[in-house]
């Protein structure tokens, strides 16, 4: 366990407790991060709601491509496993599904669950990299993007374009599919993007089952969309300035309170990595990070914190990437160590103790 | 402590008690009359003293629960918090759910849809649920291993051996089975599916699947019955599906999920699909007096905007299109999944006047209130809070005559609602809300005021305004500690997740494992759902026996 205070090193108290001063002279603080285990987000939405400050999650693009498009009009979506087992066709949108094993695993993998076992699956892309390692056809997206090229399949698709372009062909072979998804990242896509897929899939669904498996971001985004939800009835971005939960993507973006000078404390959580904002070191922050990081340091931030890293050396609720739900997971390397949850609540506790209450 | 109420008019059903008399209560328990001088005296005169509400079937948490929120965030409004629980003003979150249920007098509820694959998530949600005791029932019935097992004729105890396992692994309460095999066919281009129609893939049907699951939960000894959400929901001719369903469990105990919306007779035989509907409610109660081995919850429709929540995805894929506003979520999930659909009960609209005429006549006609549980199937059929305002319109026949006359006629021509005299008692209104739903939940700790129960109780003020009367109770002990006082709440803390005391058996534990780990590339420990997930919580899990 390490701390530091204003570039000296201190006790986890002392910490803790000028930590809970620079919070409590705020008038309008950010809680930002939060690449945490779900009991460290759960007291940031506390002692957020205790300072009247505002929670935004490194995840925010991504998150909020989805949900902005989910609230407008809904959508239809599979799981990993089931997209593994059941799916005959298999359209993947953009670069990003291209990282990481996902694609491979599913070009691997027979079709042995649903109608369509032992048919061969159809792995079709749609404006990726060409992928020549992993047997697929592929569709080059408009110069206008994927958003546009979706577009343009959807009105293939629903008959509003003949003619036997490549889009017409594609939107042949979607059709055809027993058990179809589209696999995509959500920041890649866009809002507008996302909503003209969620269109496609319903049109498909009308004479087969076609669904989407959206890409969760690495930084628990999805975990911390659940526990807001359920803590305070709404999605991030939440600010509690004004005695009760509002959630408003652009109002509570911490970058922009902060570019904007709205902002005068920060805290910064990131028990797990995160991409260190650039914000760091332009206004008075509390950084609680993961022990062994890279921000670790003194230098971070005026009272820097660190905790234990969950899922190595504490335990924790995290979002599983594979599952595609919160599951715990064991420290892989037990270790004494603060959590972050426990560090989040001793701030807390001090600030009450202070009288301090939004 | 020893704690006198004195002066009430206590209610409670299961001892035939309603007269005037006192409750005593030490250390969280009811206990007998004492001699000793009290240490607190409660004055409960001119009040109606009852036990704590139990819920059967809301659902309070859960991916879909989470799901609503995202898909219609202004459904609820959030208002400014008074000094208290931080979040209890948050319109629509768990903390809301808690305070709103305690308000009314409730201690107790149950989400009925905990999926196995979600369940910590599922617990952490129900863990940040204040004020109530909570609970989950585990959801079975289309998942590819029990439907593996059963393909494959591996008998009673291999079946039995899965469901204890994934009950002690999720942390159930009990079992719900939801249109069994109905998620599965879906997945499979099926969008109708009746009791014996085939389950493409696995050779089975939903009677062979609920069969089975019947049997297990009777083998384990699960003091809950199976809950079932049958085939059907929703349709003309819905009633078939219920009675069929009744038929089939052939004796063995069973209870039927939010009855209401399966009291759909077929109004115009020539054109079943397209004439409409008419009440069943007296096919419904009838087919339960004749079959003791069954129960139901009521799913009682109010009117105005709500979100429908199931895993019945196939069911809800086909409501889409009456999605209002049009917007709607379906996830084909790695068992069920969910479906997520916006709906509007219009008020005084023909349709939703008959659904709203027809919970109320199953109540009204129902011979035993305690095996009629009230409930809105939250927020299928309306938001929980109404439940006082469904109570008023049970005991007080003015009251819902008034109501009727500002309805359309298709009331009186399609239901026998109009016709109904009978008024709720509030002894039977303590057998629909109290004895009767802890009786099924197998609590036999609660939903009374005999010696030995948990000192969950509520006072009201006895009011002819029924609604007013139960919307904000004038005391709410809980655990023989004040909540609620004259309807707000005045001390938070969070009572405990039932769950059921099962062990899994170490053969099926290692065959499930085997089978997570080529399915999911995971094993049993991402379902599992450990104490230290909770951390901040010393004892979030309480232990329910299993039926001897």
């Amino acid at each position: 366990m390490a701390a530091w205070v204003k570039g000296g090193a201190a006790d986890v108290d002392a910490a803790v407790a000028a930590a809970a001063d620079l919070l409590a002279t705020a008038r309008v603080p950010v809680l930002a991060g939060l690449n945490a285990d779900v009991a460290a987000l759960r007291a940031a939405y506390r002692l957020a709601e205790t300072l009247g400050a505002s929670l935004d999650p490194v995840a925010g693009p991504g998150i909020y491509a989805e949900l902005g498009a989910l609230s407008a009009g809904g959508a239809m979506t599979t799981t990993r496993a089931e997209t593994t087992a059941r799916a005959d066709v298999v359209l993947i949108l953009g670069n990003r599904p291209w990282d990481g094993d996902l694609i491979a695993e599913i070009a691997a993998a027979p079709i042995r669950r649903g109608r369509a076992t032992g048919s061969e699956r159809a792995l079709l892309s749609l404006g990726g990299p060409q992928n020549g390692a992993i047997r697929h056809v592929a569709y080059g997206a408009d110069e206008g993007g994927l958003a546009v090229s979706l577009g343009h399949l959807r009105a293939f698709a629903k008959g509003h374009l003949a003619g036997e372009e490549a889009f017409a062909d594609l939107a042949r072979r979607l059709f055809a599919a027993q058990y179809g998804v589209v696999i995509y990242d959500a920041e890649e896509l866009g809002e507008i993007g996302v909503e003209m897929l969620q269109g496609l899939i319903r049109d498909l669904n009308e004479s087969t089952r076609f669904f989407t498996l959206p890409l969760a971001d690495p930084f628990q985004g999805r975990a911390t969309v659940q526990l807001s939800a359920w803590t305070t009835g709404q999605a991030p971005r939440v600010g509690f300035g004004r005695h009760l939960p509002e959630h408003d993507p652009w109002r509570f973006d911490s970058a922009r309170q902060i570019a904007a000078g709205e902002a005068d404390a920060a805290l910064w959580l990131a028990a797990l990595p995160a991409p260190r904002p650039d914000w760091l070191g332009t206004l008075p922050t509390v950084a609680i990070v993961g022990e062994g990081s890279t921000e670790a340091a003194g230098e971070t931030a005026e009272v820097v914190i660190t905790v234990g890293v969950p899922g190595e050396s504490v335990g924790g609720a995290l979002w599983n990437q594979r599952r595609g739900v919160i599951a715990y997971a064991d420290a892989t390397s037990p270790a004494e160590a603060e959590t972050a949850a426990g560090v989040l609540a001793r701030i807390r506790d001090r600030l009450i103790e202070k009288g301090v209450s939004c | 402590m020893l704690i006198r109420i004195q002066g009430g008019r206590v209610v409670d059903p299961t001892a035939g008690r309603d007269g005037v008399g006192d409750v005593w209560i030490e250390d969280g328990r009811v206990v007998a009359p004492s001699e000793r001088t009290p240490d607190e005296t409660i004055d409960a005169t001119g009040c109606v003293v009852m036990a704590g509400g139990v819920e059967v079937h809301s659902h309070i948490a859960g991916g879909n629960v989470v799901m609503s929120r995202l898909l219609l965030p202004d459904l609820y409004v959030s208002e400014s918090a008074p000094n208290g629980h931080p979040f209890a003003h948050a319109g629509g979150s768990g903390s809301w759910v808690g305070a709103n249920y305690a308000r009314m007098g409730y201690t107790t509820a149950v989400e009925p849809a905990l999926p196995p694959s979600n369940a910590l998530a599922t617990h952490l949600e129900l863990a940040d649920i204040p004020l109530l005791d909570r609970g989950g029932l585990a959801v079975l019935g289309n998942d590819d291993h029990l439907l593996q097992l059963l393909r494959d004729g591996e008998g009673k105890a291999a079946v039995r051996d899965l469901v204890q396992q994934t009950l002690a692994h999720s942390r159930g309460l009990g079992v719900k089975c939801i249109n069994a095999g109905g998620a599965s066919a879906f997945k499979d281009g099926v969008l109708k599916l009746s009791l014996d129609d085939e389950i493409p893939c696995y050779g089975l049907s939903t009677r062979t699947i609920m069969s089975a699951l019947l049997d297990a939960v009777e083998e384990i000894g699960v003091p809950h019955p199976l809950h079932v959400h049958c085939n059907n929901l929703g349709l003309p001719g819905a009633d078939d599906s219920l009675v069929a369903t009744l038929e089939a469990a052939e004796g063995r105990r069973i209870h039927f999920a939010h009855a209401q919306f399966y009291a759909y007779g077929v109004a115009d035989p020539e054109n079943p699909m397209t004439g409409g509907f008419r009440s069943a409610a007296e096919r419904i109660n009838a087919a339960m007096e004749a079959h003791p081995n069954a129960t139901y919850d009521v799913g009682q429709v109010v009117f105005g905007q709500t979100v429908t929540i199931s895993l019945d995805i196939l069911r809800q894929f086909g409501g889409r299109k009456g999605a209002k506003p049009k917007k709607w979520v379906l996830s084909a999930g790695d068992a069920e999944g969910g479906g997520v659909v916006p709906f509007l009960y219009r008020p005084r609209g023909p349709v939703s006047s008959l659904q709203w005429a027809i919970g109320l006549e199953l109540m009204l006609l129902s011979s035993n209130p305690e095996r009629t549980i009230l409930t809105t199937d939250h927020p299928n059929g309306g938001v929980f809070t109404e439940y006082p305002r469904i109570i008023h319109l049970l005991m007080d026949a003015e009251e819902r005559a008034r109501e009727i006359a500002t309805l359309p006629a298709v009331v009186g021509e399609r239901s026998g609602l109009p016709k109904i005299e009978r008024e709720y008692t509030l002894s039977e209104i303590a057998q629909l809300t109290r004895s009767g739903p802890a009786k099924l939940l197998g609590l036999t700790d609660r939903g009374h005021l005999r010696e030995g129960a948990k000192a969950d109780i509520a006072i009201y003020r006895d009011d002819r305004n029924r609604t007013a009367m139960f919307s904000h109770a004038k005391l709410v002990l809980k655990d023989g500690q004040r909540i609620v006082e004259d309807g707000e709440v005045v001390a938070w803390f969070s009572g405990k997740t039932l769950s059921l005391n099962v062990e899994a058996d170490a053969g099926m534990e290692k065959r499930a494992e085997s089978y997570l780990q080529d399915r999911f590339g995971a094993g049993l420990d991402t379902f599992a759902v450990p104490d230290a997930a909770f951390p901040e919580q010393t004892r979030t899990f309480e232990d329910v026996a299993c039926r001897a």
